[in-house]
């Protein structure tokens, strides 16, 4: 049977024992709200081909700051909230990204030479590209990929779990293959 | 990846957490910590010699407990900001303090300006008070800000701008107890303004102050 949006006062039995370090409990909570948070997602987003993308995104975040929740209260007004915050950040990302990709063709060729030109070009278009990802998968690859720390001290300097961490990065070299190929 | 996989993948040695305490009790302990750090600089820098005689003015009384007041509520609320799904009223709290301090200090103003006309406004002509507030401030806004990153700033902004308020509204309180006899238009001027300048040059660096936090 699908969860139903009134099902709130054991999503926060279940968030709390998942705040005392309950796996089973968390996979519960998380499995019911997913399609509570698709529906948020698409009414936010409407249109949107990276509403799925969103979604994970929310779910990452819920995991970071489930500590933030409260059991004594429902539990939908904090996740809509965290909805909101991520939906905000996308919609800031893409209208970063539009200005910045339609200021590109201005950027004036200082060497007579192609190549060199190009290879600027390149470090410029990715650090535009680093620069309209979410601030958590940003910092996460400076992190692991640029600064070339390892997995439990970047997890530990970011707040996030070791599994969190490689998500982030993994979804955001996707998100960066995405924009530069795009 | 799908989102039912990044679940499975998040549940695997999921860790306890230490719950966030409710803002109040945050509060309280913001204050504990801060508080004394106010009295060191209150008692360093003495009591104002007319301090006695200025308490039994109510415009200077109902003036220091509104700013008291606004920094409290400030504090409560950027605390509060940090709680996901917080309604915004109640981030708005703050905002009924500060309109009693700005009417007392306007107020003030009116006075002055009935006595002695354009001249009231030559006070207010160079800057002061701001840098005693700004630097009476680091402590409480230090304090409060590492109190705040705990929770999730999901409108880092706001929350700075929040603390910042707190921090200097306080400063501006405790300032009133060992600064000289000072206008009521440079009150306005450096005393709210500078509060409200503060704030804002916070909320500017929001993201930088709570970017790992959220």
């Amino acid at each position: 049977m699908p969860p139903r949006d009134d099902d709130s006062g054991q999503w926060s039995r279940w968030m709390a024992a998942a705040q005392d370090g309950d796996g089973a409990a968390y996979g519960r909570v998380m499995a019911a709200l997913l399609p509570v948070v698709r529906r948020m997602v698409a009414r936010r987003l409407p249109g949107s081909g990276e509403r799925e993308d969103v979604v994970q995104e929310v779910l990452l975040t819920v995991h970071t700051v489930r500590h933030t929740y409260d059991p004594a209260r429902p539990l939908l007004p904090w996740l809509a909230a965290i909805v909101a915050h991520r939906c905000a950040d996308l919609r800031r990302g893409e209208a970063r990204q539009v200005r910045r990709t339609s200021s590109i063709d201005d950027l004036p060729e200082t060497i007579g030479a192609v190549e060199p030109n190009m290879m600027a070009m390149d470090v410029a278009t990715l650090g535009r590209a680093m620069a309209a990802l979410p601030e958590r998968q940003r910092r996460a690859l400076e992190l692991v990929k640029l600064r070339e720390m390892s997995v439990a001290d970047a997890a530990a300097a970011t707040g996030m779990t070791p599994g969190a961490l490689k998500v982030t990065v993994h979804r955001a070299i996707k998100a960066l293959k995405g924009m530069l190929t795009g | 990846m799908r989102s039912e996989d990044l679940i499975a993948l998040l549940q695997q040695d999921l860790a306890p957490v230490r719950r966030l305490p409710p803002p109040g009790v945050r509060l309280a302990r913001w204050l504990l910590l801060v508080l004394p750090a106010m009295a060191v600089i209150v008692a360093a820098m003495g009591l104002r010699p007319d301090l006695a005689e200025h308490l039994a003015e109510p415009r200077f009384v109902a003036e220091a407990l509104a700013a008291l007041a606004t920094g409290l509520a400030a504090a409560w609320a950027a605390l509060a900001s940090t709680v996901p799904g917080t309604p915004t009223r109640r981030l708005a709290l703050p905002a009924l303090p500060a309109a009693l301090w700005l009417a007392t200090i306007g107020e003030g103003c009116w006075r002055e300006w009935l006595v002695l006309g354009p001249d009231s406004l030559v006070p207010a002509l160079e800057p002061q008070c701001l840098p005693e507030i700004a630097a009476i401030s680091i402590v409480p806004l230090a304090v409060l800000v590492l109190l705040a990153r705990r929770g999730a700033a999901l409108a880092p902004a706001l929350t700075a701008a929040l603390s910042a308020l707190a921090a200097a509204a306080l400063a501006s309180a405790a300032l009133s107890l060992f600064h000289h006899a000072e206008a009521a238009m440079v009150v306005l001027v450096w005393h709210f303004g500078g509060v409200a300048l503060l704030s804002g040059l916070a909320a500017l660096s929001g993201r930088r102050l709570f970017a790992v936090a959220a």
